[in-house]
């Protein structure tokens, strides 16, 4: 994967091509042997995956362009996945990138089309009323949110290709900019260029190129938002849900199992609605198991030990392939120092879009054993 | 407001503005099941009947949830408030809060709904939309 940031000389092809050249070079293999490419982004046009293509010589692959909003590079492993379990193909390269500080300043918002944006919905402040709720319901307190980006900022210090390199405190969080009440600029994600890349093989592929011990994709789980037919919580996630017990019966592991996982906190109340829907805290106890440090790296159960979107950046196309790139790091023990002791199942989710009257759009998770 | 001050619904498929500046929400009714959903759908999704029919919402509801927007957008000024307003069909509708001050606002209010001023069509004619206001304020 590229350096996440802000690179104001490249493109989505560019980054996308130097994140493919990052994948053939960790797998050691031919690029030649890649048989088909998915492409996962949202805002950088038609045809980027070939325009990454056309920037490294590999023409005439089947190739294409995957869009599920923050889901999208996710997506693209999935389908990179399926082409392989069908027996179609051997060696397949996913592909996430987004070139995003030419595309969008300040608030993402739903599509122009949404009833909800038509009346001021944005992003933060959609998850600022989720965040308000939880509060309310939870009895979580202000600084306990604090203590997420607080985390994952701390992670990403620890962290080269991560955007943001410096630790922060508690009182940095809330003396930041507001944004959408009760969330600051700490509490969001940055607006970051990157791009992430990853190959995947059958096991025959992985017995034929086989670079030391291949990292296994137990699972790669996907689900749309269902329409809600009455009101329910917005401090609960059934889509998530949903999409974990979809993965953790492919792959035959429990939320107990899972050793870290990487999670979608587009926002610091994100990571708390997460890893609550995932299974992995009871609902409700998860600000004060942070509060714990139980979700740091050194912790019993590591959350975005990356840096996280809050930390590491939010490229969107480029988030869920990078969440498998660190899942990978981690459990091959390459994770420098940041690395988890013993690591062995890594569960990886994504969570994308927003339409009105349905809970949630586009929601991956992923399983890798070591 | 004045029947002069009406202008047309900012969107006509989502809210109803009558003449005199009275209105409603619209959405779907399942003559099959009762659900009802906003906006207009094609199916229920609840019993998969395609027999819905459009209804117009009632009026007042309950504050599920709020924020106080402030990094500006393109297209509205900051600070503005944005909220989820339970209504007693059973659906959950966001929009902005007005008619009283930001730091009124709190969780389980009774809100009605208020059509206002709302932007400019295509042509630059005003339109209508709408917001929802605390229900104790809204006499006039």
């Amino acid at each position: 994967m590229t350096r996440f940031g802000k690179h104001p000389d490249a493109d989505a092809a560019d980054l996308g091509a130097e994140a493919l050249r990052g994948a053939v070079s960790d797998a050691g293999i031919d690029p030649r042997a890649i048989e088909a490419v998915y492409c996962g982004h949202v805002f950088q046009g038609m045809v980027t995956g070939q325009r990454i293509l056309a920037q490294v010589g590999l023409a005439g692959l089947p190739l294409s362009n995957v869009e599920n909003a923050c889901s999208s590079g996710a997506t693209a492993i999935r389908e990179a996945s399926l082409a392989i379990r069908a027996g179609e193909h051997d060696v397949v390269l996913a592909v996430g990138t987004e070139h995003l500080t030419s595309r969008f300043r300040g608030a993402l918002t739903p599509d122009k089309s949404d009833p909800e944006a038509a009346v001021g919905a944005t992003m933060p402040g959609v998850y600022a009323m989720r965040a308000r709720r939880y509060m309310e319901d939870f009895g979580m307190t202000r600084e306990q949110l604090a203590l997420i980006p607080v985390k994952n900022k701390t992670n990403a210090a620890r962290n080269p290709l991560a955007h943001f390199r410096e630790p922060i405190t508690v009182e940095d969080v809330l003396e930041s900019r507001p944004i959408a009440d009760p969330l600051n600029l700490h509490d969001c994600s940055p607006v970051t260029d990157g791009a992430a890349a990853v190959i995947l093989m059958s096991d025959q592929a992985a017995k034929k190129y086989g670079n030391g011990q291949p990292i296994r994709l137990a699972a790669s789980a996907l689900r749309s938002g269902t329409v809600d037919v009455e009101p329910t919580s917005m401090t609960f996630e059934p889509l998530t849900w949903a999409t974990a017990q979809d993965a953790y019966e492919r792959a035959g592991i429990g939320p107990e199992d899972v050793d870290f996982a990487e999670v979608h906190d587009c926002f610091s109340i994100a990571e708390v609605l997460r890893v609550e829907g995932l299974g992995l805290f009871e609902q409700g106890e998860y600000p004060a198991a942070v509060e714990r440090g139980e979700a740091d790296i050194e912790g019993r159960l590591p959350i975005n030990p990356s840096g996280g979107l809050l930390g590491k950046g939010h490229p969107l196309g480029g988030t869920g392939v990078a969440q498998v790139v660190e899942l990978v790091r981690q459990l091959r023990g390459e994770a420098g120092d940041r690395q988890i002791e013993n690591a062995r199942v890594g569960l990886a989710h994504c969570r994308g879009g927003k339409a009105v009257g349905i809970e949630g759009a586009a929601c991956t998770v992923q399983i890798l054993v070591r | 407001m004045t029947e002069s001050a009406v202008g047309v619904s900012f969107r006509p498929g989502e809210l109803e503005v009558r003449p005199d500046g009275s209105g409603n929400l619209l959405g779907s009714r399942c003559r099959s099941c009762g659900a009802h959903f906003f906006p207009v759908r094609q199916a229920c999704s609840g019993c998969l009947s395609d027999d819905l029919e459009t209804v117009g919402f009632s009026t007042e509801g309950t504050l599920y949830t709020y924020s106080v927007v402030r990094q500006s957008t393109p297209a509205f000024d900051v600070p503005y408030a944005l909220g989820y307003v339970d209504f007693p069909e059973g659906v959950r509708i966001m929009g902005q809060i007005s008619g009283c001050e930001l730091d009124e606002i709190h969780i389980g209010m009774p809100m009605v709904l208020s059509l206002e001023p709302f932007g400019e069509d295509d042509e630059g004619n005003p339109t209508t939309g709408y917001r929802f206001r605390p229900a104790e304020a809204s006499s006039d």
